[in-house]
Protein backbone atom coordinates (compact mmCIF):
# COMPACT_ATOMS: atom_id res chain seq x y z
CA UNK A 1 0.00 0.00 0.00
CA UNK A 2 1.57 3.27 -1.10
CA UNK A 3 2.14 5.73 1.68
CA UNK A 4 0.48 9.05 1.09
CA UNK A 5 2.83 11.96 1.05
CA UNK A 6 1.96 14.53 3.66
CA UNK A 7 0.60 17.75 2.10
CA UNK A 8 3.53 20.09 1.41
CA UNK A 9 3.69 22.88 3.92
CA UNK A 10 2.79 26.14 2.18
CA UNK A 11 4.93 29.04 3.29
CA UNK A 12 2.84 31.87 4.72
CA UNK A 13 4.33 34.34 2.25
CA UNK A 14 4.60 34.06 -1.50
CA UNK A 15 7.83 35.57 -2.91
CA UNK A 16 6.29 36.44 -6.29
CA UNK A 17 3.39 38.32 -4.74
CA UNK A 18 5.82 40.05 -2.42
CA UNK A 19 7.86 41.24 -5.40
CA UNK A 20 4.82 42.37 -7.43
CA UNK A 21 3.34 44.19 -4.46
CA UNK A 22 6.61 45.94 -3.79
CA UNK A 23 6.69 47.13 -7.39
CA UNK A 24 3.10 48.35 -7.18
CA UNK A 25 3.92 50.18 -3.98
CA UNK A 26 7.10 51.89 -5.06
CA UNK A 27 5.96 52.65 -8.60
CA UNK A 28 6.74 56.16 -9.69
CA UNK A 29 4.24 58.66 -8.27
CA UNK A 30 2.84 56.61 -5.43
CA UNK A 31 6.32 55.83 -4.14
CA UNK A 32 7.13 59.51 -4.41
CA UNK A 33 4.26 60.56 -2.13
CA UNK A 34 5.13 57.72 0.22
CA UNK A 35 8.62 59.20 0.56
CA UNK A 36 7.51 62.83 0.58
CA UNK A 37 5.24 62.51 3.63
CA UNK A 38 7.98 61.37 6.10
CA UNK A 39 10.51 63.71 4.44
CA UNK A 40 8.27 66.71 5.09
CA UNK A 41 7.77 65.59 8.68
CA UNK A 42 11.51 65.23 9.24
CA UNK A 43 12.20 68.58 7.56
CA UNK A 44 9.70 70.19 9.94
CA UNK A 45 11.41 68.51 12.89
CA UNK A 46 14.85 69.76 11.76
CA UNK A 47 13.58 73.31 11.23
CA UNK A 48 11.82 73.41 14.59
CA UNK A 49 14.86 71.95 16.34
CA UNK A 50 17.14 74.51 14.70
CA UNK A 51 14.99 77.53 15.50
CA UNK A 52 13.92 76.76 19.06
CA UNK A 53 15.96 76.09 22.16
CA UNK A 54 14.51 73.36 24.31
CA UNK A 55 11.93 70.81 23.22
CA UNK A 56 9.25 73.39 22.45
CA UNK A 57 7.66 71.84 19.40
CA UNK A 58 8.20 68.21 20.43
CA UNK A 59 4.59 67.44 21.26
CA UNK A 60 3.03 69.23 18.30
CA UNK A 61 5.40 67.80 15.67
CA UNK A 62 5.18 64.23 16.96
CA UNK A 63 1.40 64.46 17.35
CA UNK A 64 1.16 65.68 13.76
CA UNK A 65 3.28 62.78 12.57
CA UNK A 66 1.39 60.25 14.66
CA UNK A 67 -2.20 61.32 14.02
CA UNK A 68 -1.90 62.45 10.40
CA UNK A 69 1.25 61.26 8.61
CA UNK A 70 1.17 57.71 9.99
CA UNK A 71 -2.47 56.91 9.01
CA UNK A 72 -1.92 58.51 5.60
CA UNK A 73 1.19 56.39 4.95
CA UNK A 74 -0.60 53.24 6.14
CA UNK A 75 -3.61 54.05 3.97
CA UNK A 76 -1.47 54.75 0.93
CA UNK A 77 0.56 51.56 1.41
CA UNK A 78 -2.42 49.32 2.17
CA UNK A 79 -4.55 50.53 -0.73
CA UNK A 80 -1.58 50.54 -3.11
CA UNK A 81 -0.95 46.80 -2.76
CA UNK A 82 -4.60 45.82 -3.29
CA UNK A 83 -6.65 48.79 -4.54
CA UNK A 84 -5.49 49.19 -8.17
CA UNK A 85 -5.81 45.46 -8.85
CA UNK A 86 -9.36 45.41 -7.53
CA UNK A 87 -10.08 48.65 -9.41
CA UNK A 88 -9.04 47.46 -12.86
CA UNK A 89 -10.09 43.86 -12.32
CA UNK A 90 -6.62 42.33 -12.78
CA UNK A 91 -7.00 40.76 -9.34
CA UNK A 92 -8.77 37.83 -11.05
CA UNK A 93 -5.49 36.79 -12.66
CA UNK A 94 -3.90 36.69 -9.23
CA UNK A 95 -6.66 34.78 -7.46
CA UNK A 96 -6.99 32.29 -10.30
CA UNK A 97 -3.57 30.97 -9.32
CA UNK A 98 -3.35 27.97 -7.00
CA UNK A 99 -2.23 30.10 -4.08
CA UNK A 100 -4.18 30.29 -0.87
CA UNK A 101 -6.11 33.55 -0.67
CA UNK A 102 -4.94 33.93 2.90
CA UNK A 103 -1.34 33.67 1.69
CA UNK A 104 -2.11 36.40 -0.87
CA UNK A 105 -3.59 38.60 1.86
CA UNK A 106 -0.69 37.93 4.21
CA UNK A 107 1.96 38.59 1.52
CA UNK A 108 0.34 41.87 0.54
CA UNK A 109 0.04 42.84 4.18
CA UNK A 110 3.73 42.07 4.77
CA UNK A 111 4.77 44.51 2.02
CA UNK A 112 2.39 47.26 3.13
CA UNK A 113 3.39 46.74 6.76
CA UNK A 114 7.09 47.08 5.96
CA UNK A 115 6.37 50.32 4.08
CA UNK A 116 4.29 51.66 6.98
CA UNK A 117 7.01 50.88 9.48
CA UNK A 118 9.76 52.43 7.34
CA UNK A 119 7.86 55.50 6.14
CA UNK A 120 5.45 55.99 9.06
CA UNK A 121 6.88 54.53 12.26
CA UNK A 122 10.61 55.04 11.84
CA UNK A 123 10.31 58.79 11.01
CA UNK A 124 8.56 59.27 14.37
CA UNK A 125 11.60 57.82 16.15
CA UNK A 126 14.00 59.93 14.07
CA UNK A 127 11.91 63.11 14.51
CA UNK A 128 11.88 62.50 18.26
CA UNK A 129 15.68 62.15 18.32
CA UNK A 130 16.13 65.27 16.17
CA UNK A 131 13.91 67.35 18.43
CA UNK A 132 15.33 66.15 21.74
CA UNK A 133 18.43 63.98 21.40
CA UNK A 134 18.73 63.73 25.21
CA UNK A 135 15.52 61.78 25.66
CA UNK A 136 16.02 58.59 23.66
CA UNK A 137 13.41 56.75 25.67
CA UNK A 138 10.61 59.10 24.62
CA UNK A 139 11.63 58.89 20.97
CA UNK A 140 11.62 55.08 21.18
CA UNK A 141 8.19 55.25 22.82
CA UNK A 142 6.83 57.24 19.87
CA UNK A 143 8.47 54.78 17.47
CA UNK A 144 6.90 51.81 19.27
CA UNK A 145 3.52 53.53 19.33
CA UNK A 146 3.90 54.20 15.61
CA UNK A 147 4.74 50.57 14.82
CA UNK A 148 1.85 49.20 16.89
CA UNK A 149 -0.69 51.64 15.46
CA UNK A 150 0.80 51.33 11.97
CA UNK A 151 0.40 47.53 12.06
CA UNK A 152 -3.27 47.75 13.04
CA UNK A 153 -3.96 50.59 10.56
CA UNK A 154 -2.39 48.67 7.69
CA UNK A 155 -4.37 45.51 8.45
CA UNK A 156 -7.61 47.46 8.79
CA UNK A 157 -7.07 49.41 5.57
CA UNK A 158 -6.18 46.25 3.61
CA UNK A 159 -9.41 44.68 4.82
CA UNK A 160 -11.27 47.81 3.72
CA UNK A 161 -9.58 47.71 0.31
CA UNK A 162 -10.70 44.11 -0.15
CA UNK A 163 -14.20 44.97 1.02
CA UNK A 164 -15.10 48.15 -0.87
CA UNK A 165 -14.02 50.43 -3.67
CA UNK A 166 -14.36 53.38 -1.32
CA UNK A 167 -11.68 52.02 1.00
CA UNK A 168 -9.61 55.20 0.85
CA UNK A 169 -12.45 57.52 1.79
CA UNK A 170 -13.77 55.24 4.54
CA UNK A 171 -10.25 54.84 5.88
CA UNK A 172 -9.81 58.60 5.91
CA UNK A 173 -13.15 59.06 7.67
CA UNK A 174 -12.07 56.51 10.29
CA UNK A 175 -8.60 57.94 10.89
CA UNK A 176 -9.39 61.65 10.64
CA UNK A 177 -13.03 62.03 11.63
CA UNK A 178 -13.66 59.17 14.05
CA UNK A 179 -10.25 59.09 15.75
CA UNK A 180 -9.26 62.71 15.20
CA UNK A 181 -12.23 65.05 15.45
CA UNK A 182 -14.71 62.87 17.37
CA UNK A 183 -11.92 61.29 19.43
CA UNK A 184 -11.03 64.68 20.86
CA UNK A 185 -14.68 65.35 21.75
CA UNK A 186 -15.83 61.95 23.00
CA UNK A 187 -13.45 60.36 25.50
CA UNK A 188 -14.95 56.89 25.11
CA UNK A 189 -13.58 56.59 21.57
CA UNK A 190 -10.19 55.74 23.09
CA UNK A 191 -11.48 52.18 23.54
CA UNK A 192 -12.10 51.78 19.80
CA UNK A 193 -9.34 53.93 18.36
CA UNK A 194 -6.16 52.48 16.86
CA UNK A 195 -4.24 55.67 17.60
CA UNK A 196 -5.13 55.41 21.28
CA UNK A 197 -3.99 51.77 21.43
CA UNK A 198 -0.60 52.70 20.01
CA UNK A 199 -0.29 55.51 22.54
CA UNK A 200 -1.22 53.06 25.29
CA UNK A 201 1.71 50.82 24.34
CA UNK A 202 4.05 53.80 23.88
CA UNK A 203 3.06 55.14 27.31
CA UNK A 204 4.37 51.96 28.85
CA UNK A 205 7.78 52.56 27.27
CA UNK A 206 8.08 56.19 28.38
CA UNK A 207 5.79 58.05 30.75
CA UNK A 208 6.50 61.24 28.80
CA UNK A 209 4.10 60.03 26.14
CA UNK A 210 0.64 60.67 27.55
CA UNK A 211 -1.39 57.50 27.31
CA UNK A 212 -5.14 57.32 26.82
CA UNK A 213 -5.58 55.37 30.03
CA UNK A 214 -6.79 52.10 28.58
CA UNK A 215 -3.94 50.09 30.03
CA UNK A 216 -1.16 48.21 28.22
CA UNK A 217 -2.87 44.82 28.15
CA UNK A 218 -6.08 46.09 26.59
CA UNK A 219 -4.18 48.16 24.01
CA UNK A 220 -1.99 45.24 22.93
CA UNK A 221 -4.78 42.68 22.88
CA UNK A 222 -7.06 45.01 20.93
CA UNK A 223 -4.36 45.82 18.36
CA UNK A 224 -3.38 42.17 17.85
CA UNK A 225 -7.01 41.05 17.70
CA UNK A 226 -7.91 43.69 15.13
CA UNK A 227 -4.87 42.87 12.99
CA UNK A 228 -5.54 39.14 12.97
CA UNK A 229 -9.27 39.55 12.37
CA UNK A 230 -8.70 42.07 9.57
CA UNK A 231 -6.17 39.81 7.83
CA UNK A 232 -8.42 36.78 8.09
CA UNK A 233 -11.29 38.87 6.72
CA UNK A 234 -9.14 40.05 3.80
CA UNK A 235 -8.30 36.47 2.85
CA UNK A 236 -11.94 35.51 3.21
CA UNK A 237 -13.08 38.38 0.99
CA UNK A 238 -10.54 37.37 -1.66
CA UNK A 239 -11.86 33.80 -1.40
CA UNK A 240 -15.41 34.92 -2.21
CA UNK A 241 -14.43 37.73 -4.53
CA UNK A 242 -16.94 39.07 -7.05
CA UNK A 243 -16.04 41.56 -9.74
CA UNK A 244 -18.13 44.66 -10.08
CA UNK A 245 -18.13 47.19 -12.89
CA UNK A 246 -17.02 50.75 -12.50
CA UNK A 247 -19.63 53.00 -10.96
CA UNK B 1 -35.42 57.73 -62.41
CA UNK B 2 -33.66 61.05 -62.84
CA UNK B 3 -36.68 63.09 -61.85
CA UNK B 4 -37.17 60.91 -58.78
CA UNK B 5 -33.59 61.62 -57.72
CA UNK B 6 -33.95 65.39 -58.06
CA UNK B 7 -37.22 65.28 -56.17
CA UNK B 8 -35.52 63.43 -53.37
CA UNK B 9 -32.63 65.85 -53.13
CA UNK B 10 -34.93 68.83 -52.51
CA UNK B 11 -36.15 67.11 -49.36
CA UNK B 12 -34.16 68.65 -46.46
CA UNK B 13 -34.29 65.40 -44.54
CA UNK B 14 -32.80 63.32 -47.32
CA UNK B 15 -29.41 61.79 -46.84
CA UNK B 16 -27.71 63.99 -49.45
CA UNK B 17 -29.05 67.56 -49.36
CA UNK B 18 -28.97 69.58 -52.55
CA UNK B 19 -25.58 70.85 -53.53
CA UNK B 20 -23.74 68.43 -51.23
CA UNK B 21 -22.18 65.17 -52.15
CA UNK B 22 -21.18 62.17 -50.18
CA UNK B 23 -19.17 59.12 -51.16
CA UNK B 24 -21.74 56.58 -50.10
CA UNK B 25 -25.36 57.53 -49.70
CA UNK B 26 -26.84 54.76 -47.62
CA UNK B 27 -30.15 56.60 -47.54
CA UNK B 28 -30.23 57.17 -43.79
CA UNK B 29 -32.08 60.25 -42.64
CA UNK B 30 -29.58 62.79 -41.23
CA UNK B 31 -30.00 65.10 -38.28
CA UNK B 32 -31.65 68.34 -39.43
CA UNK B 33 -32.40 70.02 -36.09
CA UNK B 34 -30.58 73.04 -34.73
CA UNK B 35 -26.89 72.48 -34.01
CA UNK B 36 -25.75 74.03 -30.72
CA UNK B 37 -22.26 75.43 -30.43
CA UNK B 38 -19.46 74.97 -27.89
CA UNK B 39 -21.30 77.16 -25.39
CA UNK B 40 -24.17 74.71 -25.15
CA UNK B 41 -21.77 71.77 -24.86
CA UNK B 42 -19.89 73.53 -22.06
CA UNK B 43 -23.16 74.32 -20.29
CA UNK B 44 -24.31 70.69 -20.53
CA UNK B 45 -20.91 69.52 -19.31
CA UNK B 46 -21.08 71.90 -16.36
CA UNK B 47 -24.55 70.78 -15.29
CA UNK B 48 -23.77 67.07 -15.73
CA UNK B 49 -20.52 67.47 -13.85
CA UNK B 50 -22.24 69.23 -10.98
CA UNK B 51 -24.87 66.50 -10.77
CA UNK B 52 -22.21 63.77 -11.03
CA UNK B 53 -20.27 65.29 -8.15
CA UNK B 54 -23.19 64.35 -5.91
CA UNK B 55 -23.75 61.03 -7.68
CA UNK B 56 -26.94 62.26 -9.39
CA UNK B 57 -27.31 60.63 -12.78
CA UNK B 58 -24.93 57.87 -11.68
CA UNK B 59 -25.54 54.55 -9.95
CA UNK B 60 -27.19 54.45 -6.56
CA UNK B 61 -24.00 53.25 -4.90
CA UNK B 62 -22.11 56.36 -5.96
CA UNK B 63 -24.75 58.60 -4.39
CA UNK B 64 -24.10 57.15 -0.96
CA UNK B 65 -20.71 58.70 -0.25
CA UNK B 66 -21.29 62.36 -1.26
CA UNK B 67 -24.62 62.48 0.51
CA UNK B 68 -23.24 60.90 3.70
CA UNK B 69 -20.46 63.51 3.69
CA UNK B 70 -22.94 66.31 2.99
CA UNK B 71 -25.19 65.00 5.77
CA UNK B 72 -22.29 64.83 8.24
CA UNK B 73 -21.34 68.38 7.28
CA UNK B 74 -24.86 69.73 7.79
CA UNK B 75 -25.60 67.72 10.93
CA UNK B 76 -23.79 70.02 13.42
CA UNK B 77 -25.59 73.09 12.05
CA UNK B 78 -28.96 71.35 12.49
CA UNK B 79 -28.01 70.32 16.03
CA UNK B 80 -26.87 73.86 16.81
CA UNK B 81 -30.15 75.16 15.45
CA UNK B 82 -32.13 72.73 17.58
CA UNK B 83 -30.18 73.59 20.72
CA UNK B 84 -30.64 77.32 20.06
CA UNK B 85 -34.40 76.91 19.73
CA UNK B 86 -34.74 74.69 22.80
CA UNK B 87 -32.43 76.62 25.13
CA UNK B 88 -33.32 80.01 23.71
CA UNK B 89 -29.81 81.34 23.06
CA UNK B 90 -29.53 84.93 21.90
CA UNK B 91 -26.49 84.38 19.71
CA UNK B 92 -25.10 81.62 17.55
CA UNK B 93 -22.62 79.44 19.49
CA UNK B 94 -20.42 79.24 16.37
CA UNK B 95 -19.67 81.94 13.80
CA UNK B 96 -20.75 81.45 10.19
CA UNK B 97 -17.18 81.69 8.91
CA UNK B 98 -15.82 79.51 11.72
CA UNK B 99 -18.07 76.62 10.71
CA UNK B 100 -16.06 75.73 7.59
CA UNK B 101 -12.86 75.85 9.61
CA UNK B 102 -14.31 73.44 12.19
CA UNK B 103 -15.49 70.92 9.59
CA UNK B 104 -12.40 71.21 7.41
CA UNK B 105 -11.66 67.48 7.56
CA UNK B 106 -15.05 66.65 6.04
CA UNK B 107 -14.66 69.39 3.48
CA UNK B 108 -11.23 68.11 2.48
CA UNK B 109 -12.46 64.52 2.16
CA UNK B 110 -15.46 65.59 0.08
CA UNK B 111 -13.40 67.64 -2.36
CA UNK B 112 -10.65 65.01 -2.55
CA UNK B 113 -13.11 62.16 -3.07
CA UNK B 114 -15.28 63.87 -5.69
CA UNK B 115 -12.56 65.53 -7.76
CA UNK B 116 -11.43 62.18 -9.30
CA UNK B 117 -15.06 61.54 -10.29
CA UNK B 118 -14.91 64.63 -12.50
CA UNK B 119 -11.29 64.63 -13.59
CA UNK B 120 -9.74 61.13 -13.44
CA UNK B 121 -12.38 58.91 -15.01
CA UNK B 122 -12.38 60.46 -18.48
CA UNK B 123 -8.60 60.35 -18.58
CA UNK B 124 -8.29 56.80 -17.27
CA UNK B 125 -10.91 55.31 -19.60
CA UNK B 126 -9.84 57.41 -22.59
CA UNK B 127 -13.31 58.93 -23.00
CA UNK B 128 -11.63 62.33 -22.99
CA UNK B 129 -10.95 61.91 -26.73
CA UNK B 130 -14.71 61.62 -27.34
CA UNK B 131 -15.30 64.96 -25.63
CA UNK B 132 -12.45 66.60 -27.49
CA UNK B 133 -13.76 65.24 -30.82
CA UNK B 134 -16.67 67.69 -30.44
CA UNK B 135 -16.26 71.34 -31.33
CA UNK B 136 -15.11 71.95 -27.77
CA UNK B 137 -11.71 73.43 -26.94
CA UNK B 138 -9.77 71.52 -24.30
CA UNK B 139 -9.62 74.69 -22.19
CA UNK B 140 -13.42 74.89 -22.12
CA UNK B 141 -13.62 71.25 -21.04
CA UNK B 142 -11.15 71.92 -18.21
CA UNK B 143 -13.00 75.05 -17.07
CA UNK B 144 -16.40 73.33 -17.24
CA UNK B 145 -15.16 70.43 -15.08
CA UNK B 146 -13.52 72.84 -12.65
CA UNK B 147 -16.72 74.90 -12.50
CA UNK B 148 -18.71 71.77 -11.69
CA UNK B 149 -16.38 70.90 -8.80
CA UNK B 150 -16.45 74.52 -7.65
CA UNK B 151 -20.26 74.49 -7.62
CA UNK B 152 -20.38 71.24 -5.66
CA UNK B 153 -17.85 72.54 -3.14
CA UNK B 154 -19.85 75.74 -2.76
CA UNK B 155 -23.05 73.81 -2.07
CA UNK B 156 -21.12 71.82 0.54
CA UNK B 157 -19.71 74.98 2.14
CA UNK B 158 -22.71 77.30 1.97
CA UNK B 159 -25.56 74.97 2.96
CA UNK B 160 -24.65 74.92 6.70
CA UNK B 161 -24.29 78.71 6.60
CA UNK B 162 -27.77 78.99 5.12
CA UNK B 163 -29.19 76.69 7.80
CA UNK B 164 -27.51 78.66 10.60
CA UNK B 165 -28.74 81.93 9.03
CA UNK B 166 -32.30 80.62 8.78
CA UNK B 167 -32.22 79.51 12.43
CA UNK B 168 -30.79 82.88 13.46
CA UNK B 169 -33.55 84.74 11.64
CA UNK B 170 -36.29 82.44 12.97
CA UNK B 171 -34.85 82.95 16.46
CA UNK B 172 -35.27 86.71 15.92
CA UNK B 173 -31.62 87.65 16.26
CA UNK B 174 -30.57 91.03 14.89
CA UNK B 175 -31.23 90.82 11.15
CA UNK B 176 -28.62 93.32 9.93
CA UNK B 177 -25.81 91.83 12.06
CA UNK B 178 -26.62 88.28 11.03
CA UNK B 179 -27.00 89.21 7.36
CA UNK B 180 -23.62 90.92 7.34
CA UNK B 181 -21.86 88.02 9.06
CA UNK B 182 -23.51 85.45 6.82
CA UNK B 183 -22.62 87.45 3.70
CA UNK B 184 -18.97 87.69 4.79
CA UNK B 185 -18.94 83.93 5.44
CA UNK B 186 -20.45 83.27 2.01
CA UNK B 187 -17.81 85.45 0.36
CA UNK B 188 -15.04 83.62 2.20
CA UNK B 189 -16.65 80.31 1.25
CA UNK B 190 -16.31 81.31 -2.42
CA UNK B 191 -12.59 82.03 -1.94
CA UNK B 192 -12.01 78.73 -0.13
CA UNK B 193 -14.01 76.77 -2.70
CA UNK B 194 -11.99 78.37 -5.53
CA UNK B 195 -8.72 77.27 -3.95
CA UNK B 196 -9.87 73.76 -2.96
CA UNK B 197 -11.48 73.01 -6.33
CA UNK B 198 -8.30 74.15 -8.08
CA UNK B 199 -5.92 72.10 -5.94
CA UNK B 200 -8.04 68.94 -5.91
CA UNK B 201 -8.83 69.20 -9.62
CA UNK B 202 -5.20 69.63 -10.56
CA UNK B 203 -4.10 66.60 -8.54
CA UNK B 204 -6.98 64.47 -9.85
CA UNK B 205 -6.16 65.39 -13.44
CA UNK B 206 -2.55 64.33 -12.93
CA UNK B 207 -3.30 61.04 -11.25
CA UNK B 208 -5.68 58.71 -12.98
CA UNK B 209 -5.78 56.33 -10.03
CA UNK B 210 -8.73 57.32 -7.89
CA UNK B 211 -7.45 56.19 -4.49
CA UNK B 212 -4.06 57.72 -5.03
CA UNK B 213 -5.52 61.10 -6.02
CA UNK B 214 -7.66 61.12 -2.88
CA UNK B 215 -4.75 60.42 -0.53
CA UNK B 216 -2.44 62.86 -2.33
CA UNK B 217 -5.05 65.65 -2.09
CA UNK B 218 -5.72 64.93 1.58
CA UNK B 219 -2.00 64.78 2.31
CA UNK B 220 -1.48 68.15 0.64
CA UNK B 221 -4.49 69.83 2.29
CA UNK B 222 -4.50 68.37 5.79
CA UNK B 223 -0.81 67.58 6.28
CA UNK B 224 0.02 71.04 4.90
CA UNK B 225 -2.49 72.55 7.27
CA UNK B 226 -1.15 70.48 10.16
CA UNK B 227 2.42 71.61 9.51
CA UNK B 228 1.36 75.26 9.23
CA UNK B 229 -0.69 74.97 12.43
CA UNK B 230 2.29 73.45 14.28
CA UNK B 231 4.60 76.22 13.07
CA UNK B 232 2.05 78.88 14.00
CA UNK B 233 1.57 77.43 17.48
CA UNK B 234 5.35 77.26 18.08
CA UNK B 235 5.86 80.76 16.63
CA UNK B 236 3.11 82.07 18.90
CA UNK B 237 4.79 80.53 21.96
CA UNK B 238 8.21 81.83 20.96
CA UNK B 239 6.85 85.33 20.20
CA UNK B 240 7.89 85.29 16.56
CA UNK B 241 4.42 86.10 15.25
CA UNK B 242 5.78 87.12 11.84
CA UNK B 243 7.07 83.59 11.19
CA UNK B 244 3.60 82.19 11.86
CA UNK B 245 1.99 84.80 9.63
CA UNK B 246 4.27 83.94 6.73
CA UNK B 247 3.76 80.20 7.32
CA UNK B 248 0.01 80.80 7.05
CA UNK B 249 0.44 81.66 3.38
CA UNK B 250 1.29 78.06 2.50
CA UNK B 251 -1.98 76.22 3.01
CA UNK B 252 -5.55 76.97 1.82
CA UNK B 253 -7.00 76.28 5.25
CA UNK B 254 -4.56 78.55 7.08
CA UNK B 255 -5.19 81.27 4.48
CA UNK B 256 -8.89 80.88 5.25
CA UNK B 257 -8.22 81.16 8.98
CA UNK B 258 -6.16 84.29 8.36
CA UNK B 259 -9.03 85.88 6.45
CA UNK B 260 -11.39 84.77 9.19
CA UNK B 261 -9.31 86.63 11.77
CA UNK B 262 -9.37 89.69 9.51
CA UNK B 263 -13.00 89.83 8.43
CA UNK B 264 -14.93 87.76 10.94
CA UNK B 265 -14.26 86.92 14.55
CA UNK B 266 -11.93 84.03 15.00
CA UNK B 267 -9.25 83.42 17.56
CA UNK B 268 -6.15 82.00 15.86
CA UNK B 269 -2.53 81.70 16.93
CA UNK B 270 -0.93 84.29 14.65
CA UNK B 271 -3.49 86.43 12.79
CA UNK B 272 -2.09 88.47 9.87
CA UNK B 273 -1.28 91.97 11.07
CA UNK B 274 -0.59 95.06 9.00
CA UNK B 275 -2.00 95.97 5.61
CA UNK B 276 0.81 94.39 3.50
CA UNK B 277 0.47 91.00 5.19
CA UNK B 278 -3.33 91.09 4.99
CA UNK B 279 -3.12 92.00 1.30
CA UNK B 280 -0.64 89.15 0.81
CA UNK B 281 -3.16 86.69 2.27
CA UNK B 282 -5.87 87.76 -0.19
CA UNK B 283 -3.46 87.90 -3.14
CA UNK B 284 -1.97 84.46 -2.41
CA UNK B 285 -5.43 82.96 -1.92
CA UNK B 286 -6.71 84.27 -5.26
CA UNK B 287 -3.36 83.64 -6.97
CA UNK B 288 -3.34 79.98 -5.84
CA UNK B 289 -6.78 79.45 -7.35
CA UNK B 290 -5.79 81.15 -10.61
CA UNK B 291 -2.56 79.17 -10.84
CA UNK B 292 -4.39 75.88 -10.30
CA UNK B 293 -6.97 76.75 -12.96
CA UNK B 294 -4.14 77.69 -15.31
CA UNK B 295 -2.46 74.37 -14.56
CA UNK B 296 -5.66 72.50 -15.35
CA UNK B 297 -6.08 74.27 -18.70
CA UNK B 298 -2.44 73.53 -19.53
CA UNK B 299 -2.80 69.89 -18.52
CA UNK B 300 -5.82 69.35 -20.78
CA UNK B 301 -4.16 71.15 -23.66
CA UNK B 302 -1.34 68.63 -23.39
CA UNK B 303 -3.84 65.77 -23.25
CA UNK B 304 -5.58 67.15 -26.35
CA UNK B 305 -2.39 67.44 -28.37
CA UNK B 306 -0.79 64.24 -27.14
Amino acid sequence: MPTRNPAPLTPPLNPTILRLSRQALLGRRRGLVLVIIPTVLLALAVIVAALTDDAVGYESVLTLGYTLALPLVALLAATAVLGPEVDDGSIVYLISKPVSRHVIALSKFAVAWAATVVFGGLPLLVAGLVLDSGDTRQAVAWGVAGVVAGTAYTALFIALAAFTRHAVVIGLLFALLWEGLLGSLLGGIKWVSIGAWGRGVGHDVSGQLTGPGTGLTYALVAAVLLTVAALWFTGDRLRSFTLRGDE
Amino acid sequence: MCSAMSELSTDPSSATPEGRSVIHDLGYRPYTGPRLGPAAIARALLVTGFRNAFGLGRSGRSKVLPFILLGLNILPSVIIGGVMVLVGLKELPIGYAQYASTTQVLLGIFVAAQAPVLFSRDLRHGTISLYLARPLPSATYAIARWGALLGATLVFLVSPVVILYAVALLGELDVSDQSRDAAVAAGMAVLLALALAGVAGLIASWSTRRGFAVVATIALLLLGNGIVTAIQAIAGEEHHARVGEVAGLFSPYSLYRGLMAMWADGDIATPPTGVPMQTAYVVVFVGLSAACLGGLVWRYRRVATA
